[in-house]
Protein backbone atom coordinates (compact mmCIF):
# COMPACT_ATOMS: atom_id res chain seq x y z
CA UNK A 1 0.00 0.00 0.00
CA UNK A 2 2.83 2.39 1.29
CA UNK A 3 4.90 1.78 -2.36
CA UNK A 4 1.84 2.34 -4.67
CA UNK A 5 1.07 5.42 -2.73
CA UNK A 6 4.94 7.13 -3.12
CA UNK A 7 4.44 5.18 -6.94
CA UNK A 8 1.61 7.76 -7.59
CA UNK A 9 2.98 10.13 -6.19
CA UNK A 10 6.43 10.24 -7.62
CA UNK A 11 4.99 9.21 -10.75
CA UNK A 12 2.31 11.81 -11.02
CA UNK A 13 4.66 15.03 -9.46
CA UNK A 14 7.85 13.80 -11.45
CA UNK A 15 6.72 13.71 -15.36
CA UNK A 16 2.94 12.90 -16.41
CA UNK A 17 0.20 10.19 -15.63
CA UNK A 18 1.71 9.23 -19.05
CA UNK A 19 4.48 6.91 -17.01
CA UNK A 20 1.66 4.49 -16.17
CA UNK A 21 0.19 4.08 -19.70
CA UNK A 22 2.67 2.55 -22.42
CA UNK A 23 3.05 0.20 -24.98
CA UNK A 24 5.88 -2.80 -24.73
CA UNK A 25 7.86 -2.98 -27.94
CA UNK A 26 5.84 -4.97 -30.11
CA UNK A 27 2.49 -4.46 -28.81
CA UNK A 28 -0.13 -2.01 -29.14
CA UNK A 29 -0.82 1.03 -26.85
CA UNK A 30 -2.90 0.29 -23.86
CA UNK A 31 -6.50 0.62 -24.24
CA UNK A 32 -7.32 3.96 -22.50
CA UNK A 33 -10.89 4.71 -24.47
CA UNK A 34 -14.34 4.38 -23.44
CA UNK A 35 -17.20 2.56 -24.79
CA UNK A 36 -20.36 1.46 -23.39
CA UNK A 37 -21.78 -2.44 -23.95
CA UNK A 38 -25.03 -1.92 -24.89
CA UNK A 39 -26.95 -5.11 -25.25
CA UNK A 40 -30.77 -5.51 -25.65
CA UNK A 41 -33.84 -6.97 -27.01
CA UNK A 42 -36.01 -6.55 -30.05
CA UNK A 43 -39.39 -7.60 -30.31
CA UNK A 44 -42.73 -7.10 -32.53
CA UNK A 45 -45.04 -4.56 -30.76
CA UNK A 46 -47.81 -6.75 -32.30
CA UNK A 47 -47.32 -9.95 -30.98
CA UNK A 48 -44.87 -9.73 -28.55
CA UNK A 49 -42.48 -12.37 -30.27
CA UNK A 50 -38.76 -11.58 -30.98
CA UNK A 51 -37.52 -10.71 -33.71
CA UNK A 52 -34.23 -11.90 -35.60
CA UNK A 53 -32.32 -10.54 -38.98
CA UNK A 54 -32.75 -6.59 -37.20
CA UNK A 55 -29.85 -4.41 -38.14
CA UNK A 56 -28.82 -2.39 -34.92
CA UNK A 57 -26.39 0.29 -35.45
CA UNK A 58 -24.53 3.76 -33.82
CA UNK A 59 -25.84 7.10 -35.85
CA UNK A 60 -22.82 8.31 -38.18
CA UNK A 61 -20.94 4.80 -37.76
CA UNK A 62 -20.37 1.75 -39.88
CA UNK A 63 -20.60 -0.94 -36.84
CA UNK A 64 -23.57 -2.55 -36.86
CA UNK A 65 -24.62 -5.78 -35.22
CA UNK A 66 -27.54 -7.72 -36.42
CA UNK A 67 -30.35 -9.48 -33.60
CA UNK A 68 -30.02 -13.15 -33.33
CA UNK A 69 -33.74 -15.49 -33.24
CA UNK A 70 -33.95 -14.63 -30.01
CA UNK A 71 -34.18 -11.04 -30.89
CA UNK A 72 -30.92 -10.13 -28.93
CA UNK A 73 -28.19 -8.19 -29.80
CA UNK A 74 -24.88 -7.01 -27.87
CA UNK A 75 -22.07 -4.61 -28.94
CA UNK A 76 -19.57 -2.40 -27.81
CA UNK A 77 -19.98 0.99 -29.04
CA UNK A 78 -17.58 4.13 -28.18
CA UNK A 79 -18.98 6.15 -25.34
CA UNK A 80 -20.27 9.56 -25.80
CA UNK A 81 -23.24 11.51 -24.53
CA UNK A 82 -26.31 10.65 -26.43
CA UNK A 83 -26.08 7.53 -28.45
CA UNK A 84 -27.40 7.14 -31.27
CA UNK A 85 -28.79 3.79 -32.10
CA UNK A 86 -31.46 3.08 -35.40
CA UNK A 87 -32.85 -0.24 -35.36
CA UNK A 88 -33.68 -1.49 -38.59
CA UNK A 89 -35.60 -4.45 -40.79
CA UNK A 90 -33.15 -4.88 -43.57
CA UNK A 91 -33.95 -8.36 -44.69
CA UNK A 92 -37.38 -7.28 -46.15
CA UNK A 93 -40.17 -9.98 -45.07
CA UNK A 94 -37.84 -12.68 -44.17
CA UNK A 95 -38.44 -12.32 -40.57
CA UNK A 96 -41.66 -10.08 -40.62
CA UNK A 97 -41.76 -6.27 -41.89
CA UNK A 98 -41.49 -3.74 -39.65
CA UNK A 99 -40.67 -0.09 -39.70
CA UNK A 100 -37.27 1.80 -38.46
CA UNK A 101 -37.31 2.71 -35.01
CA UNK A 102 -34.31 5.75 -33.76
CA UNK A 103 -33.53 5.86 -30.32
CA UNK A 104 -30.96 7.85 -28.34
CA UNK A 105 -29.44 6.61 -24.78
CA UNK A 106 -28.22 9.04 -22.36
CA UNK A 107 -25.70 6.54 -19.88
CA UNK A 108 -23.23 7.48 -17.73
CA UNK A 109 -22.70 3.82 -17.14
CA UNK A 110 -20.24 1.23 -19.11
CA UNK A 111 -23.22 -1.44 -19.57
CA UNK A 112 -26.43 -0.72 -20.91
CA UNK A 113 -29.90 -3.04 -21.11
CA UNK A 114 -32.70 -2.05 -23.81
CA UNK A 115 -36.12 -3.45 -24.33
CA UNK A 116 -37.08 -2.16 -28.49
CA UNK A 117 -41.21 -3.03 -29.72
CA UNK A 118 -40.90 -2.25 -32.92
CA UNK A 119 -44.44 -1.38 -35.28
CA UNK A 120 -45.67 -3.39 -38.12
CA UNK A 121 -45.36 -1.77 -41.66
CA UNK B 1 20.36 20.55 -12.19
CA UNK B 2 16.73 19.93 -13.02
CA UNK B 3 17.86 17.22 -15.97
CA UNK B 4 19.85 15.42 -12.34
CA UNK B 5 16.84 15.77 -10.44
CA UNK B 6 14.45 14.36 -13.10
CA UNK B 7 16.95 11.48 -13.37
CA UNK B 8 17.11 11.41 -9.82
CA UNK B 9 13.05 10.59 -9.70
CA UNK B 10 12.92 8.70 -12.44
CA UNK B 11 15.24 6.14 -11.23
CA UNK B 12 12.98 6.19 -8.06
CA UNK B 13 10.21 5.81 -10.21
CA UNK B 14 11.44 2.74 -11.61
CA UNK B 15 12.74 0.74 -8.84
CA UNK B 16 9.18 1.11 -6.98
CA UNK B 17 7.61 0.16 -9.87
CA UNK B 18 9.68 -2.67 -10.23
CA UNK B 19 9.06 -3.33 -6.35
CA UNK B 20 5.23 -3.11 -6.75
CA UNK B 21 5.18 -5.12 -9.99
CA UNK B 22 1.69 -4.38 -11.10
CA UNK B 23 0.17 -6.68 -13.84
CA UNK B 24 -1.60 -4.61 -16.28
CA UNK B 25 -0.20 -5.66 -19.63
CA UNK B 26 -0.27 -9.35 -20.96
CA UNK B 27 0.89 -10.57 -24.07
CA UNK B 28 -1.54 -13.77 -25.15
CA UNK B 29 0.70 -15.59 -28.24
CA UNK B 30 -2.57 -17.01 -29.15
CA UNK B 31 -0.97 -18.47 -32.27
CA UNK B 32 2.02 -18.95 -33.94
CA UNK B 33 0.30 -19.69 -37.79
CA UNK B 34 1.07 -16.98 -39.62
CA UNK B 35 -0.31 -15.99 -43.55
CA UNK B 36 3.52 -14.12 -44.26
CA UNK B 37 6.79 -15.41 -44.29
CA UNK B 38 8.18 -11.97 -42.92
CA UNK B 39 12.44 -11.64 -43.96
CA UNK B 40 12.63 -9.99 -40.35
CA UNK B 41 10.44 -12.50 -37.88
CA UNK B 42 11.50 -13.15 -34.65
CA UNK B 43 9.32 -15.50 -33.84
CA UNK B 44 10.12 -17.73 -36.98
CA UNK B 45 6.65 -18.22 -37.44
CA UNK B 46 5.26 -20.00 -40.32
CA UNK B 47 2.09 -21.24 -42.00
CA UNK B 48 2.34 -24.41 -40.56
CA UNK B 49 3.35 -24.34 -37.25
CA UNK B 50 4.14 -27.21 -34.93
CA UNK B 51 2.08 -25.61 -32.09
CA UNK B 52 -1.61 -25.85 -32.27
CA UNK B 53 -3.44 -22.82 -31.20
CA UNK B 54 -3.81 -21.87 -27.51
CA UNK B 55 -7.53 -22.90 -26.94
CA UNK B 56 -9.24 -20.13 -25.26
CA UNK B 57 -10.58 -22.12 -22.13
CA UNK B 58 -7.10 -22.40 -21.87
CA UNK B 59 -6.00 -19.14 -21.61
CA UNK B 60 -9.15 -18.06 -19.56
CA UNK B 61 -8.33 -20.50 -16.75
CA UNK B 62 -4.86 -18.75 -16.21
CA UNK B 63 -6.88 -15.07 -16.91
CA UNK B 64 -9.44 -16.13 -13.98
CA UNK B 65 -6.35 -16.82 -11.81
CA UNK B 66 -5.47 -12.81 -11.36
CA UNK B 67 -6.63 -11.73 -8.20
CA UNK B 68 -5.54 -7.38 -8.97
CA UNK B 69 -6.75 -5.97 -12.36
CA UNK B 70 -6.05 -2.80 -12.86
CA UNK B 71 -8.31 -0.14 -14.82
CA UNK B 72 -6.56 -0.33 -18.02
CA UNK B 73 -5.55 -3.99 -17.79
CA UNK B 74 -5.16 -4.65 -21.75
CA UNK B 75 -4.60 -8.65 -23.10
CA UNK B 76 -2.49 -7.87 -26.35
CA UNK B 77 -3.75 -10.88 -28.96
CA UNK B 78 -0.48 -11.79 -30.60
CA UNK B 79 1.26 -14.58 -32.70
CA UNK B 80 1.64 -15.53 -35.77
CA UNK B 81 -1.04 -13.96 -36.89
CA UNK B 82 -4.18 -13.26 -34.92
CA UNK B 83 -6.88 -13.14 -37.25
CA UNK B 84 -6.45 -16.67 -38.49
CA UNK B 85 -8.15 -17.87 -35.48
CA UNK B 86 -11.70 -18.38 -36.19
CA UNK B 87 -12.58 -17.53 -32.53
CA UNK B 88 -11.05 -13.93 -32.40
CA UNK B 89 -14.33 -12.35 -31.80
CA UNK B 90 -15.66 -15.04 -29.05
CA UNK B 91 -11.61 -14.34 -26.86
CA UNK B 92 -12.37 -10.66 -27.05
CA UNK B 93 -15.35 -10.86 -25.68
CA UNK B 94 -14.38 -13.28 -23.42
CA UNK B 95 -11.52 -11.41 -22.24
CA UNK B 96 -14.36 -7.90 -21.80
CA UNK B 97 -16.42 -9.76 -19.57
CA UNK B 98 -13.61 -10.70 -17.40
CA UNK B 99 -13.53 -7.04 -16.88
CA UNK B 100 -10.45 -6.53 -18.95
CA UNK B 101 -9.34 -4.65 -22.21
CA UNK B 102 -8.42 -6.25 -25.04
CA UNK B 103 -6.32 -5.16 -28.42
CA UNK B 104 -4.16 -6.62 -30.84
CA UNK B 105 -1.25 -6.44 -33.13
CA UNK B 106 -1.85 -7.53 -36.87
CA UNK B 107 -0.13 -7.25 -40.49
CA UNK B 108 -3.49 -6.69 -41.79
CA UNK B 109 -4.03 -9.01 -44.29
CA UNK B 110 -6.97 -10.16 -43.25
CA UNK B 111 -8.47 -7.06 -42.08
CA UNK B 112 -11.48 -5.86 -44.28
CA UNK B 113 -14.67 -4.01 -43.29
CA UNK B 114 -16.24 -6.88 -41.89
CA UNK B 115 -13.63 -7.77 -39.33
CA UNK B 116 -13.22 -4.28 -38.15
CA UNK B 117 -16.85 -4.41 -37.46
CA UNK B 118 -16.81 -7.80 -35.47
CA UNK B 119 -13.64 -6.89 -33.51
CA UNK B 120 -14.95 -3.41 -32.26
CA UNK B 121 -18.24 -4.99 -31.63
CA UNK B 122 -16.16 -7.64 -29.13
CA UNK B 123 -14.74 -4.67 -27.77
CA UNK B 124 -11.14 -4.26 -28.89
CA UNK B 125 -10.07 -1.27 -27.61
CA UNK B 126 -6.39 -0.58 -29.42
CA UNK B 127 -5.01 -1.82 -32.71
CA UNK B 128 -1.33 -1.74 -33.87
CA UNK B 129 -0.56 -2.12 -37.97
CA UNK B 130 2.81 -3.24 -38.92
CA UNK B 131 3.66 -1.03 -41.96
CA UNK B 132 7.49 -1.45 -42.94
CA UNK B 133 8.03 1.43 -45.40
CA UNK B 134 6.00 2.30 -49.12
CA UNK B 135 5.01 -0.09 -51.12
CA UNK B 136 8.06 -2.09 -52.59
CA UNK B 137 9.70 -1.94 -49.19
CA UNK B 138 6.89 -3.00 -47.38
CA UNK B 139 6.38 -5.70 -49.43
CA UNK B 140 9.96 -6.75 -49.72
CA UNK B 141 10.25 -6.68 -46.10
CA UNK B 142 6.89 -8.61 -45.72
CA UNK B 143 7.74 -11.02 -48.27
CA UNK B 144 4.19 -10.51 -50.20
CA UNK B 145 3.25 -8.49 -53.14
CA UNK B 146 0.08 -7.94 -51.81
CA UNK B 147 0.98 -7.03 -48.21
CA UNK B 148 1.19 -2.95 -48.83
CA UNK B 149 -2.03 -2.99 -50.43
CA UNK B 150 -4.11 -4.78 -47.70
CA UNK B 151 -2.47 -2.75 -44.87
CA UNK B 152 -3.36 0.31 -47.04
CA UNK B 153 -7.25 -0.79 -46.74
CA UNK B 154 -6.99 -1.77 -43.11
CA UNK B 155 -5.03 1.78 -41.64
CA UNK B 156 -8.42 3.33 -43.38
CA UNK B 157 -10.34 1.12 -41.26
CA UNK B 158 -8.87 1.49 -38.34
CA UNK B 159 -8.13 5.81 -38.40
CA UNK B 160 -11.80 6.00 -38.89
CA UNK B 161 -12.86 4.82 -35.94
CA UNK B 162 -12.95 7.14 -32.66
CA UNK B 163 -12.96 4.14 -30.27
CA UNK B 164 -9.16 2.98 -31.52
CA UNK B 165 -6.36 3.83 -29.73
CA UNK B 166 -4.81 2.77 -32.96
CA UNK B 167 -0.91 3.12 -34.09
CA UNK B 168 1.35 2.02 -36.76
CA UNK B 169 4.90 0.70 -36.23
CA UNK B 170 7.98 0.26 -38.74
CA UNK B 171 10.72 -1.57 -38.51
CA UNK B 172 13.45 0.44 -40.00
CA UNK B 173 16.38 -1.20 -42.14
CA UNK B 174 18.86 -0.51 -44.61
CA UNK B 175 15.77 -0.29 -47.33
CA UNK B 176 13.14 2.10 -45.59
CA UNK B 177 15.10 4.31 -43.46
CA UNK B 178 16.25 6.77 -46.45
CA UNK B 179 12.02 6.83 -47.41
CA UNK B 180 10.97 7.86 -43.47
CA UNK B 181 10.50 11.19 -44.48
CA UNK B 182 7.77 9.72 -47.58
CA UNK B 183 6.69 7.65 -44.82
CA UNK B 184 5.74 10.00 -42.31
CA UNK B 185 3.68 11.99 -45.26
CA UNK B 186 2.03 9.28 -46.25
CA UNK B 187 0.81 8.42 -42.80
CA UNK B 188 -0.05 11.80 -42.05
CA UNK B 189 -2.13 11.71 -44.94
CA UNK B 190 -4.22 8.59 -43.96
CA UNK B 191 -4.96 10.24 -40.79
CA UNK B 192 -3.13 8.20 -38.68
CA UNK B 193 -2.29 10.10 -35.16
CA UNK B 194 0.62 7.71 -33.94
CA UNK B 195 3.52 6.10 -34.98
CA UNK B 196 6.53 3.95 -33.68
CA UNK B 197 9.58 3.52 -35.00
CA UNK B 198 11.76 0.03 -33.85
CA UNK B 199 15.10 -1.38 -35.16
CA UNK B 200 15.12 -5.14 -35.85
CA UNK B 201 16.81 -7.73 -33.40
CA UNK B 202 19.32 -10.25 -34.73
CA UNK B 203 17.16 -13.09 -33.61
CA UNK B 204 14.93 -15.81 -35.54
CA UNK B 205 14.76 -15.71 -39.61
CA UNK B 206 16.45 -11.78 -39.27
CA UNK B 207 19.96 -13.01 -38.83
CA UNK B 208 20.37 -13.92 -42.17
CA UNK B 209 19.91 -10.54 -43.68
CA UNK B 210 22.44 -7.83 -43.15
CA UNK B 211 20.05 -5.12 -45.05
CA UNK B 212 17.97 -5.44 -42.24
CA UNK B 213 20.83 -3.59 -39.88
CA UNK B 214 21.18 -0.18 -39.66
CA UNK B 215 24.49 1.35 -39.70
CA UNK B 216 25.87 3.41 -36.37
CA UNK B 217 25.36 6.13 -39.00
CA UNK B 218 21.87 5.18 -40.06
CA UNK B 219 20.61 4.43 -36.50
CA UNK B 220 21.67 8.05 -36.12
CA UNK B 221 19.89 9.74 -38.56
CA UNK B 222 16.32 7.59 -37.68
CA UNK B 223 16.41 9.14 -34.18
CA UNK B 224 17.42 12.41 -35.48
CA UNK B 225 14.35 12.09 -37.99
CA UNK B 226 12.34 11.03 -34.97
CA UNK B 227 13.73 14.33 -32.79
CA UNK B 228 13.03 16.57 -35.80
CA UNK B 229 9.68 15.34 -36.20
CA UNK B 230 8.40 15.52 -33.35
CA UNK B 231 9.16 19.08 -32.79
CA UNK B 232 5.72 19.68 -35.74
CA UNK B 233 3.26 18.00 -33.42
CA UNK B 234 1.95 16.92 -36.14
CA UNK B 235 1.98 13.30 -35.34
CA UNK B 236 3.05 11.15 -32.31
CA UNK B 237 6.26 9.79 -33.41
CA UNK B 238 8.45 7.79 -31.21
CA UNK B 239 11.41 5.38 -31.05
CA UNK B 240 9.94 2.14 -29.52
CA UNK B 241 10.95 1.12 -26.12
CA UNK B 242 13.27 -1.45 -27.21
CA UNK B 243 16.34 0.20 -26.10
CA UNK B 244 18.28 2.69 -24.09
CA UNK B 245 19.55 5.80 -26.32
CA UNK B 246 21.93 8.11 -24.10
CA UNK B 247 21.24 11.71 -24.86
CA UNK B 248 18.09 11.14 -27.71
CA UNK B 249 16.14 9.77 -24.60
CA UNK B 250 14.61 12.73 -24.10
CA UNK B 251 14.34 13.53 -27.57
CA UNK B 252 12.49 10.77 -29.37
CA UNK B 253 10.04 9.20 -26.81
CA UNK B 254 7.48 10.68 -24.13
CA UNK B 255 9.26 9.26 -21.16
CA UNK B 256 12.70 7.69 -20.38
CA UNK B 257 13.87 3.78 -20.69
CA UNK B 258 12.15 1.57 -18.92
CA UNK B 259 12.00 -2.13 -20.28
CA UNK B 260 9.43 -3.28 -18.28
CA UNK B 261 9.02 -6.80 -19.15
CA UNK B 262 7.77 -8.94 -16.06
CA UNK B 263 7.48 -5.67 -14.01
CA UNK B 264 4.00 -4.44 -15.67
CA UNK B 265 4.13 -6.79 -18.76
CA UNK B 266 4.04 -10.54 -18.93
CA UNK B 267 2.88 -13.39 -21.60
CA UNK B 268 1.14 -16.66 -21.94
CA UNK B 269 3.32 -17.89 -24.65
CA UNK B 270 1.68 -20.81 -27.56
CA UNK B 271 2.75 -23.73 -25.09
CA UNK B 272 1.57 -22.21 -22.22
CA UNK B 273 5.03 -20.74 -20.97
CA UNK B 274 4.54 -18.07 -18.84
CA UNK B 275 6.69 -14.71 -19.55
CA UNK B 276 7.19 -11.53 -20.14
CA UNK B 277 7.48 -9.79 -24.25
CA UNK B 278 7.21 -12.82 -26.61
CA UNK B 279 10.32 -11.75 -28.33
CA UNK B 280 12.70 -12.80 -24.74
CA UNK B 281 14.57 -15.33 -25.45
CA UNK B 282 11.93 -18.66 -24.45
CA UNK B 283 14.69 -19.79 -21.72
CA UNK B 284 13.20 -17.12 -19.48
CA UNK B 285 10.14 -18.63 -18.88
CA UNK B 286 9.11 -18.52 -15.44
CA UNK B 287 6.28 -21.19 -15.66
CA UNK B 288 3.15 -23.08 -17.45
CA UNK B 289 -0.35 -22.42 -17.19
CA UNK B 290 -0.48 -26.32 -17.54
CA UNK B 291 1.33 -26.65 -14.17
CA UNK B 292 1.18 -23.38 -12.41
CA UNK B 293 -1.03 -21.07 -11.08
CA UNK B 294 -0.26 -18.08 -13.33
CA UNK B 295 -0.86 -15.13 -11.06
CA UNK B 296 1.31 -17.32 -8.06
CA UNK B 297 4.08 -17.14 -10.55
CA UNK B 298 3.29 -13.73 -11.38
CA UNK B 299 3.56 -12.79 -8.12
CA UNK B 300 6.60 -14.90 -6.78
CA UNK B 301 8.89 -15.77 -9.50
CA UNK B 302 10.23 -12.94 -12.16
CA UNK B 303 13.25 -12.77 -10.35
CA UNK B 304 15.62 -12.34 -13.45
CA UNK B 305 13.41 -9.45 -14.71
CA UNK B 306 13.03 -7.81 -11.55
CA UNK B 307 16.70 -7.93 -10.52
CA UNK B 308 19.19 -6.73 -13.84
CA UNK B 309 22.02 -7.52 -11.49
CA UNK B 310 22.72 -10.21 -13.76
CA UNK B 311 23.17 -8.08 -17.06
CA UNK B 312 26.37 -6.54 -15.58
CA UNK B 313 28.20 -8.23 -17.54
CA UNK B 314 30.34 -7.98 -21.13
CA UNK B 315 30.58 -4.66 -22.58
CA UNK B 316 27.61 -3.67 -20.14
CA UNK B 317 29.81 -4.71 -17.02
CA UNK B 318 31.71 -1.52 -17.07
CA UNK B 319 29.18 0.79 -18.65
CA UNK B 320 28.58 4.28 -17.29
CA UNK B 321 24.95 4.60 -18.46
CA UNK B 322 23.91 1.10 -16.52
CA UNK B 323 22.13 2.62 -14.26
CA UNK B 324 19.50 4.46 -16.39
CA UNK B 325 19.83 1.80 -19.11
CA UNK B 326 20.20 -1.95 -17.09
CA UNK B 327 21.15 -4.05 -19.56
CA UNK B 328 19.00 -2.68 -22.69
CA UNK B 329 16.14 -4.24 -23.37
CA UNK B 330 15.00 -7.85 -22.08
CA UNK B 331 14.95 -9.09 -25.59
CA UNK B 332 18.23 -8.50 -26.55
CA UNK B 333 19.59 -11.15 -24.24
CA UNK B 334 19.67 -14.40 -26.15
CA UNK B 335 21.51 -17.52 -26.09
CA UNK B 336 24.64 -18.02 -23.12
CA UNK B 337 23.61 -14.67 -22.37
CA UNK B 338 26.89 -13.06 -21.82
CA UNK B 339 26.76 -9.89 -23.58
CA UNK B 340 23.75 -8.00 -24.80
CA UNK B 341 23.02 -8.68 -28.83
CA UNK B 342 22.52 -4.69 -29.27
CA UNK B 343 23.90 -1.62 -27.61
CA UNK B 344 21.72 1.45 -29.07
CA UNK B 345 24.12 4.02 -27.01
CA UNK B 346 27.49 2.31 -28.25
CA UNK B 347 25.73 2.62 -31.98
CA UNK B 348 25.18 6.31 -31.21
CA UNK B 349 28.45 7.41 -29.72
CA UNK B 350 30.35 5.55 -32.68
CA UNK B 351 28.27 7.30 -35.02
CA UNK B 352 29.22 10.34 -33.49
CA UNK B 353 32.63 9.28 -33.32
CA UNK B 354 32.41 8.49 -37.03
Amino acid sequence: MTKNWKRNLIGGLSFTSMLFIFQACYGTPHDVGYDVLVEGIVKSKTTGQPIKGIKVAPYNDMQQVFTDENGNFSFYIFAENGIGLRFEDVDSTQNGGFATKDTILNTFTSQVFVNIDLDNK
Amino acid sequence: MIQLIKQTVFRKFKQIETEVHELNYLFWECTTRCNLNCLHCGSDCAKDSKFQDMPLADFLAALDTIESKPAHFTVVLTGGEPLLRKDIETCGREIRKRGMRWSMVSNGLLYDKEMHIKLLNAGMGALTFSLDGLQESHNWLRNNKNSFAKVDLAIDLAVCSPRLNFDVVTCVNKRNVTELPEIYKYLLNKGVKAWRLFTIVPIGRATENEDLFLTNQQFKETLDFIANMRKLNQLDIKFSCEGFVGKYESKVRDSGFFCRAGINIGSILIDGSISACPNIDRSFAQGNIYKDNFYQIWQTKFEAFRNREWTKTGECKNCSDYKDCQGNGMHFWHGNKENVLTCHNHKLKNAILG
